[in-house]
């Protein structure tokens, strides 16, 4: 069970959606950051992924590692969140 | 018709669910036909990346396309369409049955949909590949508010691109867009550029060569006017790319269904492909409009197509 899961969104994105809706429907909590709202966060979401697309989500594991997931991947979310 | 529980076959299984399958899905739960649609990405498709729909019947002030992938989805889930998160791998015509390989495992089926769609084109360009998702994009909707206050370079001449232009100079300070030959957008959407010249520069007859990046950043496009033969360079931030469409057909090799030289599924009048029993709906058949529009009305030719097969009776309009 990850430690925390946080998701970069923006607005607009279809595919940010998809992404609450598989960790919802696998029981798991997130926190949302709205990067349209939080225009200032848009660094942080660069410098853990490396890209400048969304969704990015940031999984935070029992010992403190980091799974980063670009886009909306399940191949990717499933064994990240698992 | 319901679903076959002792052998797990479904009535119909619609491979997408873009308009064209979700607006299938629509009718054949209305005639109680068991309906499962796959969907590998997004219900809704391309529509549902799109930023804003102004030519779909019935939103007089148009729709977000998000808005309008949604509701299809929450209608054709209401009469009892299963929508599942899984990418069809194969296809294969046994008979009676038609298997499909999935990622969540093999699927029995009497019918198949075909409404994959397309996704975007790439260009095909050096640094295309090597800035994909930092700096070259393909979904304004996903990634312009990247670039608050940048500016950017639209590669494309259609209703894609130049919608998506239009959506970017909410954050964009300017946008160069990069027309291979001559704008090819709908009228009305020619006004609105027109209206906003100030934030777009429109490039006719230019090709867009090379996308150039230095310390891991896109910082230009290099391109060539092709009436003066010169070189030109675009100083951006970023690059959106529409440029066409690229259809999602590589998994029906070796499954019988015959596509056209691009790709694109082949159907008789009836949408039925030249496997019985296997009907394409949408931007995936060949001589589709790829509008929004005409994928929802192929959409419920089909169902009522897959309802005469189902019942083993051939369409009126046959002798």
């Amino acid at each position: 069970m990850p430690k925390n899961i946080t998701i970069f969104t923006t607005t607009t994105c279809a595919y940010c959606p998809m992404v609450k809706k598989y960790l919802t429907t696998k029981g798991l909590s997130y926190d949302e950051v709205n990067l349209d709202q939080n225009p200032e966060r848009q660094a942080e979401a660069l410098q853990l992924s490396g890209a400048l697309t969304v969704p990015i989500t940031v999984v935070t594991k029992e010992d403190d590692s980091k799974a980063v997931v670009i886009g909306y991947n399940l191949a990717k979310l499933a064994p990240a969140v698992a | 018709m319901t679903e076959d529980a002792q052998t797990s076959v479904h009535d119909v299984i619609m491979i997408g669910a873009g308009p064209a399958a979700l607006s299938a899905a629509i009718y054949t739960t209305r005639e109680d036909i068991g309906t499962v649609l796959f969907e590998k990405g997004v219900p809704g498709g391309l529509a549902a990346i799109t930023d804003w729909v102004d030519n779909y019947p019935g939103f007089p002030e148009g729709v977000a396309g998000l808005e309008l992938a949604t509701n299809l989805q929450k209608q054709a889930e209401r009469f009892g369409a299963v929508i599942e998160v899984g990418e069809v791998l194969s296809v294969k015509d046994e008979g009676e049955y038609k298997r499909l390989e999935t990622t969540e495992g093999d699927k029995l089926a009497k019918t198949v949909l075909i409404a994959t769609g397309s996704d975007y084109k790439k260009i095909g360009v050096p640094g295309e590949q090597e800035y994909y998702a930092r700096g070259v994009h393909y979904c304004a909707t996903c990634d312009g508010a990247f670039y608050r206050d940048k500016k950017l370079v639209v590669v494309g001449g259609g209703n894609s691109a130049v919608q998506e232009a239009l959506f970017l100079t909410r954050f964009a300070t300017h946008i160069d867009l990069l027309v291979r030959s001559e704008i090819r957008a709908s009228d009305v959407l020619q006004k609105e550029l027109q209206k906003n010249k100030d934030k777009i520069t429109v490039h006719l007859n230019t090709t867009t060569d090379g996308i150039i990046g230095e310390d891991n950043k896109v910082v230009k496009v290099i391109g060539t006017n092709k009436q003066t033969g010169k070189i030109v360079e675009f100083q951006t931030d970023g690059v959106f790319v529409f440029v066409g469409l690229d259809p999602n057909s590589k998994f029906l090799q070796g499954s019988g269904v015959e596509l056209d030289g691009i790709g694109l599924v082949k159907t008789n009048e009836r949408l039925e492909t030249t496997v019985p029993g296997i009907f394409a709906a949408g931007d995936i058949r060949s001589g589709a409009t790829m509008q929004i529009a005409s994928a929802s009305g192929e959409g419920a030719t089909a169902a009522l197509m897959i309802r005469e097969y189902l019942e083993g009776r051939k369409h009126p309009i046959q002798n």
